[in-house]
């Protein structure tokens, strides 16, 4: 009961500071998720560039739409959606500029489409666990990826990170699984099987 | 690949352990089911593995990255704020102006009923109320543009 209490009272807290545009408080916030939405948005995009751009656009609309943040939810999932949805749209708009094919109108298909460059997860890997995850991982669908940063790392729940993704429950439910069964393999024996 | 010698159910039951939580009963089942079952086991122990592992990833931000976010913000601010306020002087503006054309109207009926005891005709009410009433509201709303910012109470 205290301990919920003081959730909302945090919430509350940061809403107000949003809508009156508190330097302070957006410091704050800066301080304390900076660096995991950089991480979501690697693990999204699978490009560092891309992410640090795309968490100052973040930034940006969470000082511009702040007011849009009614307390009632954590602020992290809030953020996160945010981050979602301009990595989409700066994918597709990326894409635009650079092909005349046809894009999906699907906004999640989007996140579908293959990137190169060099695999950021390989670098940031800090056992040897995480280092043959990391191949697994580059070539793993974002929006797989996507679910089980949320899931394992940011510690979201199920309708949290249902919210920041705006699917389904069963879908992210099943996103998990699928991601997990890919990943898994990489510790079976002659573990080289494709990723998802 | 495991190989899938146990119930496919049970190994699902395992999946959400992990993933969406189980309940003490079913806890406890699969804890009983993979002392004897070798395949489970190495299921839990890899899964286990795995999420253990997507946690040993570790991303440096570039050191300066929080001070340029804040600094932009701060700049973002600035602007926004800026953006506000002209927004606030046109509105405050556009309600002076109508005021002073709708209490024109007003006054101009209140004066011309004054006006009828004294004998003044309609072309001196209207030149009245025009020097009197319509010109100073006229220019006070205009003011409310020229003057600066912080002398305008809005900001």
């Amino acid at each position: 009961m205290t301990l919920n209490t003081t959730a909302e009272t945090e919430t509350a807290k940061i809403a107000r500071g949003l809508r009156e545009r508190d330097m302070e408080l957006l410091a704050d916030l800066v301080e304390r998720c900076q660096h995991r939405l950089v991480r979501y948005l690697l693990y999204l995009t699978g490009r560092r560039e891309h992410a640090e751009d795309l968490a100052q656009e973040t930034w940006i609309r969470v000082l511009q739409r702040g007011s849009q943040y009614n307390g009632r939810q954590r602020f992290d999932p809030w953020l996160f959606a945010i981050a979602r949805n301009l990595a989409i749209d700066y994918v597709r708009k990326k894409l635009k500029a650079v092909q005349t094919v046809s894009l999906p109108n699907d906004r999640d298909a989007m996140l579908l489409l293959p990137s190169s460059g060099p695999s950021p997860f390989e670098a940031a890997a800090r056992s040897e666990d995480a280092m043959r995850l990391a191949g697994r991982l580059q070539i793993l669908s974002p929006l797989y990826r996507e679910a089980l940063l949320l899931r394992f790392q940011e510690d979201l729940s199920l309708p949290e990170i249902a919210q920041v993704v705006g699917a389904p429950v069963t879908t992210v439910t099943s996103r998990i699984y699928r991601g997990l069964a890919a990943l898994r393999s990489a510790f079976e024996e002659g573990g080289d099987s494709p990723g998802v | 690949m495991i190989r899938l010698e146990c119930d496919k159910r049970f190994r699902e039951l395992i999946d959400r352990s992990f993933v969406e939580g189980v309940s003490e009963g079913e806890r406890q089942l699969i804890h009983d089911h993979i002392r004897d079952c070798d395949g489970c086991k190495r299921y839990v122990e890899l899964t286990a593995r795995t999420i253990r592992g997507l946690r040993e990833f570790t991303f440096t931000s570039e050191a300066d990255s929080n001070a340029q976010v804040l600094e932009m913000l701060a700049h973002h601010t600035g602007t926004m704020r800026q953006h506000n306020v002209q927004f606030k002087i046109w509105a405050a503006f556009a309600v002076a102006l109508s005021m002073s054309i709708v209490g024109s109207a007003f006054v101009y009926q209140v004066a011309k009923f004054l006006a009828a005891p004294m004998h003044f005709d309609t072309a001196q009410v209207q030149a009245g109320v025009l020097v009197f009433w319509l010109l100073p509201s006229f220019c006070s709303a205009l003011c409310l543009l020229a003057a600066p910012g912080e002398n305008r109470g809005i900001a």
